[in-house]
């Protein structure tokens, strides 16, 4: 009795709401009264069309639900009791949201249960959205008419250093300075997770000191130096010894271990200033038919360990090329080149002699560098603050060479700089009040007879401490075109918007669709748009956890850093080529093609793909390979290193491929211990787990992907059988025996939860193809979670459809519905309503005119 | 009337601005009233501890030592092991997120949305951390640490040990000295001239972004307020150690090596009392170590399948770990203070956020307690199954510290069955 009443309690609360609307309108119509209306609301709401969702969803819940989820011992820790009608509650609301979640995906009721008819699950789920938008709208709405959901947030530490570059014009790196967000799933965009602590504006202090810093030119200018490093005058290089052998035209090496430094590292070189340094590498493949690969590090002389990877390549067999590169480099450091790919060790070349050793290896003939490259002096980040304001020795230092900028008007000079420099850094016209502060600090500096640099400085650290930029601000109540740009930046360049974009928020043209299909194109075409993929891609698919695990190497002896370093670039390069040729998202999930180099291909077992350069390869139609489930990078950031879970692999395609995440396990119940004895496999110890009640619902979703991936080692490789370091067949790779063994059979083959079965792979990809609405519909929500800063809800669902149903006529298309998602109101910043009024800038009070508000 | 701060400091001139700052006052003007100085060292091994070996079978003071603790017999006396506990509402399936959790004892670490709460060595700092040069000290041999702010923002934790030892024993040049203030005062009115402004714009919000720029506002005022202490601490010349400044180990693999440079980091640090508190995060590296014996990654390790040949790996690394914090115990319990040794003023707290890395479990967490005052010498056993939450051993340790609070996270009571003696 207790629930039913619980239940009709809802029904009033929440009926009364839509009572007041309807009320209201109608009394507007009538120009009755509200008071005199009000009274009779109670009475109004039993009859009246707007209890019928609630009636629905109350019935349904008894009809379908109560066995589980109401009374004291409820499943899933879910009490429908909990739910209330009041959606202003954002815990009610997010309750509310997993419960439509359920039964969108239709996890809920579990398998094998009855389940409510789709109309009525529809006619609950539009009503929950229409609930949540109208909060959503109320919560927002607090200050002003009808604005976006998009969230005020503070710059991720990625958009922080490249909105620093873009807007200083300079190229440093500030990580070692800046925390890593700490949002471990999910996108770094997210704004409720974006916290600003006390800690973190001190790591601001110091990053905007460096940037200043870089960008103001206190010294002459660097000699850049030029020069050919022959390789036999290298003295790590013994003459003719270990793995080294000297040719006439050359230096061949026969293998390489880094821990003990058997490798080629520059002793005669050592950078002396910070800046863009050219390097040219001239060498060949010796002894082979095939181009050997190389990386080349970076680090300081002594200390192996902080070497950083600048790139692999490769040189060509037989016939001396030149591999050049440009990287922007710190002082004191030098370079190594690393031979990879040489299939032996160091121990074996020795024992055969290196003069007999008729093994590949690759020979290097010189070095060349040149750097710091400086095209002008002072540097474009100096004049596009100075101008150019003359420089002087600094008083008291005139022997250090050491210089700074002066000016006779100190105060002018430093005031239009700041005012110029705080609009490009604002994203956004700025006022007399944005400046009060920074003006102060200036006038305050001078007036205690600093120069005027020292009194610029502290005026640009003013700027970048300020919450306008540290924050994308999202003004209340208005559908602002400064804003928007900067939204559009963030989203596909992840920094701080150019002239172009500022300029047509300035005028007026941005909200026009032509023009922000013309700017969208232009952002994907240009080379910052780089940022989108890596970011954007990168986060969605959790490739920052590539280096989480260390595989195995008794297992996965075959697993090297090229094939780390190679798998992440493939799904980025795969992520690209789909964006540029506007090609279907159905290809992450299923494609006829692969990016592919020599390494990867090896690895998969395609043949006739040699070197480090990438390229696009078909792939057989056996759905072993081609899409994002079967690449490296995927199988093994969902694996541990030495074993994979089905259980993870399972959720992580739920939740990131078709967007309907899992429940979360409940307390109770503990994991599976793994066990690699090569006795049992994974799917036998889980089939203990899944036939308890309590577990089955969830794995009936969470078990048909993970079980058709676990034909794919931690590494990603093909598997008919695990590999085990106990029981098994011996294993025979080119000659050599390996240390692990052939263990128990691999079975992918299993049911999705609605009874279609599949036999492996390839027919639990063709299983999710046959659905391509969900996909594009899982896409789109994490599109416009990443532009946005929150996961779009209940509220957005409509938003959703109405972006796949026009998706569908274009294909699917990845760069259509990036444009459908730029185009869409949510990012718009307009809410549920159309833009009428033109924009118009954040603030009231007048802005300050600058230099590039002036041009025409 | 408006006032800014900065410009009150000037009038006033800055000797007179501190008695404002209550809780920044140097542990110099404390010095004359004798209190009992109490200090917490909180570690965490991210991947725990193999449980056979750590977890005797029997419960109480009669337990015979396992492999592990027989490394500790020494400390017997000083240390209590304690068996079954686990944080409450954790799941399995973001095991390591955890780490983000385990001083704070927030749930749902790793899922998104989850939002983290003060972690323990903050919320004593809050109430004790005014009293050192360093409020407290948050050391990570490797990424990052374990400490969270109230709002639930991650400090950054200080990875060089170098860096720290020269931040609270080696005095700048006069020069630097003056520079140092010149670039504390200058930020700070920039602080100060920022929180007036976006003060003034707070009406102009809803309120989630009202939220955010509270935020903002917090951190200014508490940076000002610290740098402000600073500009006081840069004055007061800094206590003077003969150790030499520690070498930082850049080979990531070397997690021993790291480990001991943080401990004794941290015994310097308690010793000169530079700190009462501090939060230590040892490594869970992917790479080998540099141990005979060791030929894999310790995280490969902790997945070992209940293959025993990585089993005995895994235990020599464990090991080594344990030895090096009782090395540690040693050097406290080495250390007079005017009433006791060190290790009876500071409880020493050996963590983890796993309880069985091979299934990532969250249960069943290792957790060794020493010194600090307690009564110690026996394994305290709660059933896993049904364990008290782990934020209660936190409560136990808060009081421990002179804080009279008898809440914190979802702790529901001190922890049952540690007495403090005396």
């Amino acid at each position: 009795m207790a629930v039913i009443w619980k239940l009709s309690k809802w029904a009033i609360l929440g009926v009364s709401r839509f009572s007041i609307e309807s009320i209201f309108i109608l009394s507007m119509m009538l120009m009755i009264p509200l008071s005199v209306v009000a009274v009779d609301k109670e009475d109004a709401q039993k009859a009246d069309i707007a209890s019928v969702p609630f009636e629905a969803a109350r019935n349904l819940f008894e009809s379908y639900c109560r066995n589980c989820h109401i009374g004291p011992d409820v499943k899933g820790d879910f009490r429908l009791t909990d739910l209330h009608s009041d959606f202003t509650d954002r815990k009610n609301r997010d309750l509310w949201e997993s419960l439509a979640l359920q039964l969108q995906s239709g996890t809920m009721p579990p398998a094998k249960k009855p389940r409510p008819p789709a109309d009525n699950v529809k006619q609950i789920l539009d009503w929950i959205g229409g609930e949540m938008a109208a909060a959503q709208v109320a919560e927002k709405a607090g200050v002003g008419p009808v604005p976006g959901r998009v969230l005020t947030r503070r710059l991720t530490r990625t958009e922080y250093i490249n909105t620093i570059r873009d807007l200083l014009k300079v190229d440093i790196d500030l990580t070692d300075l800046l925390p890593a967000e700490t949002n471990a799933t999910g996108f770094e965009t997210r704004a409720e997770t974006l916290h600003v602590s006390s800690h973190l504006l001190e790591s601001y202090m110091a990053a905007a000191d460096r940037a200043i810093d870089a960008a103001i030119a206190s010294a002459p200018r660097p000699r850049t130096f030029s020069r050919r490093y022959d390789i036999k005058n290298e003295r790590s290089i013994r003459p003719n010894g270990s793995v080294y052998r000297h040719l006439d035209d050359g230096v061949a090496i026969f293998a390489t271990s880094v821990p003990s430094n058997i490798q080629v590292t520059l002793w005669q070189y050592m950078t002396r200033a910070r800046g863009r340094y050219r390097f040219r590498i001239s060498g060949y493949g010796y002894q082979t038919e095939k181009p050997i690969a190389f990386h080349v590090k970076v680090g300081p002389m002594n200390a192996a360990a902080q070497q950083q990877t600048l790139g692999y390549f490769d040189l060509p067999a037989g016939a001396a090329a030149v591999v050049e590169f440009e990287r922007s480099i710190d002082p004191e450091q030098t370079i190594r080149i690393v031979a990879d790919g040489l299939r032996t060790s160091t121990r074996e070349v020795e024992k055969i002699g290196v003069e007999n050793y008729t093994g590949p290896g690759l020979v290097i003939q010189w070095v060349e560098i040149e750097g710091p490259l400086i095209e002008n002096w002072p540097p474009p980040s100096h004049k596009a603050l100075f101008g150019d304001l003359p420089q002087r020795a600094i008083k008291g230092a005139e022997g250090s060479g050491r210089v700074e900028v002066i000016s006779t008007q100190p105060l002018v000079e430093a005031e239009r700089i700041l005012t110029d420099f705080a609009r490009r850094a604002f994203r956004r016209p700025v006022t007399a009040s944005d400046m009060a502060p920074v003006f102060s600090r200036v006038r305050d500096k001078l007036e205690k007879h600093a120069t005027f640099e020292e009194a610029v400085r502290i005026g640009l650290r003013a700027v970048l401490l300020s919450p306008d930029f540290l924050f994308l601000k999202e003004p209340a109540g208005k559908a602002d075109a400064y804003a928007l740009a900067s939204r559009l930046s963030y989203f596909l360049w992840s920094s701080m918007p150019d002239d172009a974009l500022y300029e047509l928020a300035g005028n007026g043209q941005l909200h026009n669709p032509a023009t922000l299909h013309e700017q969208v194109e232009r952002m994907l075409n240009d080379s910052k748009a780089v940022a989108f993929t890596e970011n954007f891609a990168g986060q969605w698919l959790g490739l920052g956890a590539i280096d989480a695990t260390m595989p195995d190497p008794t297992l996965y002896p075959e697993f090297d850093d090229i094939l780390k370093d190679s798998c992440v670039r493939e799904t980025l390069l795969f992520f690209d080529e789909i964006l540029k040729n506007d090609l279907s998202l159905t290809n992450f999930v299923s494609s006829d093609f692969a990016m592919l180099n020599g390494r990867m291909a090896e690895h998969y077992g395609i043949s006739g793909v040699e070197g480090m350069a990438f390229r696009k390869v078909p792939v057989p139609p056996d759905g072993r390979r081609g899409g994002l489930l079967t690449m490296t990078s995927i199988l093994k950031v969902t694996a541990n290193g030495t074993t994979t879970s089905p259980v993870l692999r399972g959720a992580w395609v739920l939740e990131r491929i078709l967007g309907t995440p899992p429940p979360k396990p409940t307390a109770e119940i503990e994991a599976v211990e793994p066990d690699i004895r090569g006795a049992t496999t994974i799917r036998e110890q889980l089939a203990l787990h899944r036939e308890r009640v309590e577990c089955a619902s969830c794995h009936a979703v969470i078990d048909p992907p993970g079980f058709a991936l676990e034909s794919y080692d931690v590494i990603g490789g093909w598997r008919d059988r695990y590999r085990s370091i106990g029981a098994g067949d011996p294993v025979v790779v080119d000659g050599r025996r390996m240390r692990y063994r052939q263990g128990p059979i691999v079975d992918p083959s299993y049911r999705l939860s609605d009874g279609r079965e599949f036999r492996d792979i390839g027919g639990y990809k063709q299983l999710l193809l046959s659905d391509k609405a969900s996909l594009a519909r899982a896409l789109a929500a994490k599109l416009l979670a990443y532009a946005t800063g929150s996961e779009p809800g209940l509220a957005e669902r409509a938003e959703i459809e109405a972006i796949v149903a026009r998706l569908q006529k274009k294909g699917y298309g990845l760069r259509s519905l990036i444009h459908e998602v730029a185009l869409s109101p949510v990012l718009q910043g307009r809410g549920i309503e159309q833009v009428t009024s033109p924009p118009t800038p954040e603030k009231t009070e007048k802005s300050i005119p600058t230099k590039r508000d002036q041009r025409p | 009337m408006k006032l800014s701060r900065r410009r009150w400091l000037k009038t006033s001139g800055i000797t007179l601005a501190l008695p404002c700052l209550e809780l920044f006052q140097p542990a110099s003007a404390f010095s004359a009233i004798v209190k009992q100085r109490r200090r917490m060292v909180c570690i965490c091994a991210p991947l725990g501890f193999y449980a056979p070996n750590l977890f005797p079978e029997r419960s109480g003071y009669e337990y015979q030592p396992t492999p592990y603790l027989k490394l500790l017999e020494d400390h017997r006396s000083n240390f209590t092991i304690i068996s079954g506990l686990a944080h409450a509402g954790s799941s399995p399936g973001f095991a390591h997120q955890a780490t983000a959790s385990f001083l704070t004892g927030a749930e749902g670490a790793g899922r998104p949305g989850f939002r983290n709460s003060i972690s323990l060595d903050q919320y004593a700092a809050q109430h004790i951390g005014g009293e050192t040069r360093i409020p407290s000290l948050n050391l990570s041999c490797e990424g990052l640490g374990l400490a969270w702010t109230r709002s639930g923002a991650q400090i950054p934790a200080d990875n060089s040990p170098s860096r720290v030892f020269s931040r609270l024993f080696l005095d700048g040049s006069p020069g630097e000295v003056e520079t140092q203030i010149r670039r504390l005062e200058d930020g700070r009115s920039i602080l100060d001239d920022l929180r007036m402004q976006a003060t003034s714009l707070r009406g102009n919000l809803n309120s989630s972004d009202r939220e955010r720029l509270e935020e903002y506002l917090t951190s200014v005022r508490e940076l000002e307020q610290r740098m402000a202490r600073d500009e006081v601490w840069c004055k007061t010349p800094k206590p003077k150690v003969k150790a030499e400044t520690p070498k930082d180990i850049s080979n990531p693999a070397d997690l021993l090596g790291r480990a001991r440079l943080m401990f004794d980091l941290t015994h310097l640090a308690l010793q000169t009392d530079s700190t009462r508190l501090v939060t230590i995060m040892l490594t869970g590296s992917t790479n080998v170590p540099p141990i005979p014996g060791v030929s894999l990654g310790h995280h490969d390790l902790s997945h070992h399948g209940k293959d025993p040949g990585k089993l005995n790996q895994l235990k020599i690394v464990e090991a080594e770990t344990v030895k090096a914090v009782g090395e540690f115990l040693s050097k406290l319990k080495k250390s007079r203070e005017e009433t006791s040794d060190l290790l009876g003023s500071t409880t020493v707290f050996l963590g983890s956020n796993l309880g069985d890395a091979s299934s990532h479990s969250v249960r069943n967490l290792p957790v060794l307690v020493a010194g600090g005052g307690f009564r110690h010498g026996q394994h305290l056993a709660f059933d896993p199954q049904k364990p008290p939450p782990l934020c209660n051993l936190y409560l136990s340790m808060l009081q421990r510290l002179g804080i009279e609070t008898d809440r914190f996270s979802n702790a529901t009571g001190t922890l049952t069955g540690l007495e403090t003696v005396g």
